[in-house]
């Protein structure tokens, strides 16, 4: 197939959909296909939106040739993506329906199994995060070939703080990247980390001052395109060389649905307050649940300090965010 | 046991996104309302409430014995919702409205077509869709109460229960219930009350969208 293929609202007919939550651009002489992300105005994994994304994904991959180079970003302001739907969450929890937060962390990790095999379908993955993402956010842009970030872009895995941890695919892929004692650091502290923080753990491919990410996304594609071929192989080999299962995947969905229906009403509360501060977010507030987050952390501070329990390891407790660390 | 309520959240998520992210119940969760606003939205809520063991009971009387198990469920939980309409009138005499005033309100368009639809709905549709109604109510409780209660407290200097009893009691006493339709809903097996269940779902969702958009 070749990237002559008739195109309808600016997209190739073949992958023209009309989409609620997803906005999608399309560069011929590149075979560049664009997804903006807006499920407004709480940027989350809704159901709908992660129907939509699998939607997207299985009309490339039934295309093939088509699209070289799939990139995604946020086209809301100040937030990539505020991981699960918190709200879904607290009803299944709530609901004790273990079978919802199973299908939940499928629909998941099948969107990270695909772009996990990418390379083998052709198409080579960037994604650029340009605000705040949060536990699955950052989860599902661990899969993608090439991670850039601009600066002032936030991330952590904050579910500990609730009792609960990242589920879809965060241990296999931040192992893989960064390393198993960051995975368990990151993951175990909840803590937030600033772009360049995540940079120096290889996290994150790149870092760009804040308003140039458009064009790193075109640096990227650009060097790629003329070695394309190579770079897929070689990337195709990198997941052959290490691994990750669908059945690991779906053996981690299942902990962490069996773990969510042992989350208790004060673990509920903060995923509430968390949810509550997306919304003051979302209504246009300064602060939102990067905000809240370093709240909570610092009532936890508290709490250990009073408690006398300011040990290391894994017995310690969430402690401050990071921001001086490395 | 069947999967429904698993397609019933799914099939009725949009809904519950629409009334979760329209400005107005944003803005509310966040927050919270001035004194007035909330002074109608609990009018508002008291006839929800006063009208829901009627729903219930209507449903109950319709249902055939195959659905013998949803009947006993309304039974139970028509015990333990009666008197709740008296929560929300002290939490109105709380923040300054007195009961004539309570009893005297005439309810909204938007509460009147949702009461007027779970009736209908119950008694003409499917007696199983008073599911719905009962599923909407309590996510809306549920996962929505909590949040909204606090933000009701900060905004109006409210202090304890004061105010926010009902919505803050059905905010906790709704999550046990939840675990409670998930296991009724999942005795439901056949299709046309399957799909009653979710048209009334939708329903209440959208009108009780409206019920806080005009508040």
């Amino acid at each position: 197939m070749t990237t002559d293929a008739p195109v309808r609202n600016g997209v190739p007919a073949l992958l023209a959909r009309p989409y609620k939550y997803l906005r999608l651009e399309w560069t011929a002489e590149l075979g560049m296909l664009r997804v903006r992300t807006c499920v407004k105005p709480i940027q989350c994994y809704s159901l709908a939106g992660l129907a939509e994304m699998q939607r997207v994904l299985d009309d490339i991959a039934a295309n093939p040739g088509l699209v070289r180079h799939l990139v995604l970003s946020s086209d809301v302001t100040g937030v990539f993506n505020f991981g699960g739907d918190l709200a879904l969450f607290v009803l299944l929890v709530r609901a004790q329906d273990i079978d919802s937060l199973k299908m939940y962390g499928r629909r998941c990790i099948d969107l990270v199994w695909w772009l996990e095999h990418a390379a083998l379908r052709g198409v080579h993955t960037t994604v650029l995060v340009q605000g705040d993402t949060l536990g699955g956010g950052l989860e599902s842009v661990l899969p993608f070939h090439k991670v850039i970030f601009e600066r002032s872009a936030q991330a952590g895995f904050p579910e500990v703080l609730f009792n609960l941890f990242p589920g879809m695919g965060a241990w296999p892929l931040t192992i893989r990247k960064a390393g198993f004692a960051v995975a368990k650091d990151m993951i175990l502290s909840g803590r937030l980390y600033t772009a360049d923080q995540l940079l120096r753990r290889s996290l994150v491919d790149a870092v760009v001052d804040d308003g140039t990410g458009e064009e790193a996304i075109l640096e990227v594609v650009r060097s790629v395109e003329p070695r394309l071929r190579g770079t897929l192989a070689a990337l195709n080999a990198q997941r052959i060389a290490a691994p990750v299962s669908y059945e690991s995947l779906l053996a981690v969905v299942e902990s962490w649905a069996e773990t969510a229906l042992t989350l208790t009403t004060r673990d509920l509360k903060l995923m509430e307050r968390l949810a509550r501060a997306q919304v003051r977010k979302a209504g246009g507030a300064e602060e939102g649940a990067v905000e809240e987050i370093k709240r909570i952390e610092l009532d936890t501070a508290w709490g250990e300090l009073r408690s006398g329990n300011t040990g290391f390891g894994e017995e310690r407790g969430t402690g401050l965010t990071a921001w001086g660390a490395l | 046991m069947s999967k429904f309520f698993a397609d019933l959240v799914i099939r009725t998520d949009e809904a519950r996104r629409a009334f979760e992210t329209h400005p107005v119940v944003l803005d509310a969760v966040a927050r919270g309302l001035p004194l007035q606003r909330y002074r109608t939205l609990l009018l508002e809520l008291y006839h929800v409430v006063w009208h829901f063991n009627p729903v219930s009971a209507a449903a109950a009387s319709r249902l055939s014995d195959r659905h013998k198990q949803v009947r006993y469920f309304l039974y139970e939980h028509m015990q333990e919702e009666s008197g709740h309409e008296e929560w929300v009138r002290n939490d109105l005499e709380a923040v300054g409205v007195p009961a004539s005033d309570t009893e005297g309100h005439k309810p909204s368009a938007f509460t009147q077509a949702l009461v007027g639809y779970n009736y209908w709905a119950a008694e003409r549709s499917h007696p199983c869709s008073v599911l719905g109604m009962l599923y909407t109510l309590e996510v809306i409780a549920s996962v929505y109460g909590g949040p909204f209660a606090s933000a009701i407290k900060e905004s109006l200097l409210l202090e304890g229960e004061r105010g926010v009893s009902f919505i803050n009691s059905h905010a906790t006493m709704d999550a046990e219930h939840m675990a409670d339709l998930r296991r009724i809903l999942a005795t439901v097996e056949d299709r046309d009350a399957q799909d009653a269940i979710v048209d009334a779902a939708l329903l209440n969702f959208h009108h009780f969208t409206h019920i806080i958009e005009q508040v």
